[in-house]
Formats: structure tokens, sequence, C-alpha cells
């Protein structure tokens, strides 16, 4: 029945955009002080690019995001870059992924950025991609904040990125 | 997700973001975005439309480029009406 409730509103959200900004004025959030910044250091043909999504992207028999707590789930996923899309699947209530289930470019565009990569417009893709579910609220944004994302940003200095490109839900 | 984005920025990482809803991005300040005033559930588009997409690719990959902190670039593409070549 939740979930059923969820599918309602997420129509209501994608068809109405000013929801979503009433939305966002109602409910708080952890808001950035200072903007933390790291500037790019050599030209984007010599770096390597990785991408996060929070778009609750996983590979398909990975354990999926937890749906029944609706404070929702701060872990993530790894996701190999070569997985084929068709490996791929979401776990994630709170959007329409439907065009997102037709091509995944839409929400993770590693196609687009293999292109880029073959056309010397970046110099190399990241070998792993990570995927949070967006929905991450109460004790959950603790674990965001202390716990997963620093472990995502960990890992991606393991990977050697030079820049990230993000993509939400 | 910006509170993901922030993060990996701090650990020495330039990051640049989608944002869908300008408002949130204001709010929890992530270091580069790319508005579209576009649906939930589609940050780089349309299924299928590689021009589009490579073109929402571009500018986030020119953003990297070329922004200061704090910046929100916005393209100003109209959902659906856009002609990307």
């Amino acid at each position: 029945m939740a979930r059923l409730a969820n599918r309602v509103a997420v129509q209501l959200f994608r068809r109405l955009p000013w929801l979503g900004d009433l939305w966002a004025a109602r409910r708080s959030f952890v808001e950035g002080g200072g903007i933390p910044w790291a500037p790019l250091r050599r030209p984007l043909a010599q770096c390597t690019v990785s991408l996060v999504t929070t778009a609750g992207v996983h590979v398909t028999g990975d354990t999926p995001f937890d749906m029944r707590d609706r404070t929702g789930d701060a872990t993530f996923r790894v996701i190999p870059i070569g997985t084929p899309a068709a490996a791929m699947t979401i776990t994630h209530d709170y959007y329409d992924h439907s065009a997102a289930d037709r091509d995944i470019n839409v929400v993770l565009p590693v196609d687009r950025l293999r292109e880029a990569h073959t056309a010397g417009r970046v110099g190399g893709v990241g070998p792993r991609m990570y995927s949070f579910m967006g929905h991450v609220n109460g004790r959950h944004v603790k674990t965001l904040l202390e716990v997963t994302a620093p472990q995502v940003a960990r890992q991606l200095v393991e990977d050697g990125a030079d820049a990230v490109v993000m993509t939400p839900a | 997700m910006g509170l993901v984005q922030r993060a990996v920025e701090a650990a020495g990482i330039p990051t640049v973001g989608v944002t869908l809803n300008r408002s949130v991005t204001a709010r929890v300040r992530p270091p580069r975005a790319v508005f579209l005033r576009y649906p939930f559930g589609h940050p780089m588009g349309e299924p299928l439309a590689v021009a589009q997409q490579t073109a929402i690719l571009e500018d986030l990959l020119r953003t990297l480029e070329t922004a200061g902190p704090g910046t929100i670039v916005e393209p100003g593409y109209i959902w659906k009406r856009h002609r990307f070549a």
C-alpha cells in the first residue's frame, strides 16, 4: 500500500515540477556552509573521469536498495564499468524510472562518457561506477555523511579518478 | 546527491552534478552544478536521445573546466522542445 501511494506521488512530482519546489521549501536539508573545492589539475583530455549516481542503479542480482525502510537507505553499490546495460536494474520507488529502464544513460551516462573517451575529450573512464538510492532521511543522513559518502570518495581516489560526474534521479 | 558530491570534492577530486531542483541545490551548495528544467528521473534527458545526452555531458565537462566554486550553470534547454544537433 505504501508503495502504491509512492507511485502516485512519483507521478505527481514528475508532472507538476512546482511540487518539487514546494517539497524542498518545507523540509530541512543538511545545508552546505563553505563549498569544498578541488581544482581540475590537468586538461580533461588527460583526466580519468568517473561516474556516481543517486538514481538507485545496481547490478541485477546485487542486493537491492531497501524500499521497506521509509527513511531510506544510505548504502551504495559498485557497478564495474564494463557491465552491460542489460545486467543493470533500478531499485528506487521514489521516482518514475521508466525512461531509465529503457536507456540507462538517462540517469547514468556511461555510453556517452565512453564515447567522450573514444573522441579524446576525456583521458579515461573510471573502472567502477558508484550508485546510491537518493532517498536518505533520518538516521541514514548521518550514515551517509560519516560512513558511505566518505567511503565512496576514498574508493574514487583509489580508482585514480581525476574528476567525477554525478547524476541524480 | 549534493552531500555525496561535497564529500568527493572534499577528498580532492573535482566534481560536477546535474540538478533538476534549483532550490535544493542552492541550499546544499555543491561545488559545481548544471541545472536543467527537466522532469525528475531525466537528468540526462530523454531515452535513446544520443545527441541530447551528449550535449548535456559536454555541458557538464565544460562546467568542470570553467566554473568557480558554487556555480550553477543553466543551459536553458526546454524539455522535448529544444533541438539538439
